[in-house]
């Protein structure tokens, strides 16, 4: 059973291999897209690689929701809805959706989602002792 | 030897060219698993015929429109072997027919065949390939795909689909050092086209420029270049192999 400085340390090393960056910008606060860099490909291979050190099944759209952000029935003229914004809270219990609630441009969304939330987010899927 | 020490899938290996691009990988020292999907017998005919071959040869069966079989195909070889070099999807069938007689499942059967098992090996390889940061795939195309035939709608179709995934595919893997490109054949000797070659009859020799038909073992040998460090700074691209029949004009 690992430890969350376990969980966060697997994900920094994934980040690494992913990205290529230092491990010294994997913080906790350090969000994918605006300080890592992170592109689309990059998000299927950071899940690959957390399946695989984590050994964990991640259903595609569960860790990074591109068809709720692509999906005409959820976004509006550059803009989530509510009904997206529900969706997104449903699919994703780990991040803290509501600074990105106040103004959701899809453009955006990718400057959400943080190291912390990631390491939330497998904390959610294997046990964790302190 | 460009293959030593690599590895390889070929879907259709069992015949044509796919059973070309088998044999040219083998004698270049590759593994390669080849996919066959009922001719057991021709593809095991092959494995022993290329016992001495420099490389390795296994025959696995599997229907290449089977999504969850890809899966399972590449993940036992990838866990295997460690590392999947080479993708080349040869698996394809034709059933010809004007598209006002054509029945959906002539439609749908070459459509799921060439395109849709493009896409599931593809699909399948994509996850071991980024990780390792290299790999080569190799999609069979045809010229029918950009020069029109009668009776071929739903094999032209698959095949210029097979031209944009590969385009499209060559761009989102390439961050990743995975390149992706297609081989589009001529007239080319094989079972396959024995009808369409035996309805033109000796006319087809007149338009191709270097007036003859094409060997498996040529679209082997672009193949084999293609998914070698040859071809190190290619992707995306689709190459026409013809004997010019694609130059059209007079």
């Amino acid at each position: 059973m690992p430890t969350k400085k376990e969980v966060f340390e697997k994900i920094q090393v994934a980040l690494v291999d992913a990205l290529g960056v230092d491990d010294e910008d994997v913080t906790l606060e350090a969000t994918l897209v605006g300080d890592l860099g992170a592109e689309s490909i990059d998000f299927l291979d950071i899940v690959f690689r957390l399946e695989k050190g984590f050994d964990i099944k991640i259903p595609r759209g569960e860790l990074f929701p591109e068809d709720i952000l692509t999906d005409s029935k959820y976004v509006q003229e550059g803009k989530v809805t509510e009904a997206g914004l529900d969706e997104l809270r449903k699919r994703m219990p780990f991040a803290n959706l509501d600074q990105f609630a106040q103004n959701p441009v899809v453009q955006d969304f990718g400057n959400l989602l943080t190291v912390a939330d990631m390491c939330r987010f497998v904390e959610s899927k294997v046990e964790v002792t302190d | 030897m460009r293959f030593e020490g690599k590895t390889a899938i070929v879907t259709g290996g069992s015949r044509g060219i796919g059973r070309a691009c088998v044999a040219r990988l083998a004698a270049e020292g590759a593994k390669v698993a080849l996919i066959y999907h009922s001719n057991q017998e021709a593809a095991e005919a092959l494995v022993a015929e290329l016992a001495s071959a420099p490389g390795e040869v296994r025959a696995l069966q599997a229907d290449v429109r089977d999504f969850q079989r890809a899966h399972e195909i590449v993940d036992s070889l990838f866990e295997e072997w460690e590392c999947i070099n080479v993708l080349i999807n040869s698996a394809g069938i034709v059933h010809d027919g004007l598209l006002g007689a054509m029945t959906q499942d002539q439609w749908r059967d070459v459509v799921e065949t060439n395109l849709g098992g493009t896409f599931n090996y593809c699909h399948a390889v994509t996850q071991p390939m980024m990780m390792m940061r290299r790999g080569s795939i190799v999609n069979l195309s045809s010229t029918a795909a950009e020069f029109a035939s009668r009776g071929q709608v739903n094999y032209a179709a698959s095949k210029g689909g097979i031209n944009g995934l590969t385009r499209s595919l060559a761009k989102e893997l390439a961050p990743r050092n995975v390149r992706v490109n297609a081989i589009a054949p001529g007239m080319i000797e094989t079972d396959m086209s024995q009808v369409v070659r035996g309805i033109a009859g000796d006319q087809i020799k007149k338009i191709i420029p270097l007036k003859r038909i094409g060997r498996p073992e040529e679209i082997a040998a672009a193949a084999a270049f293609l998914g070698s460090d040859d071809a190190a700074y290619l992707t995306g691209q689709v190459l026409r192999v013809d004997g010019g029949l694609s130059l059209g004009g007079y």
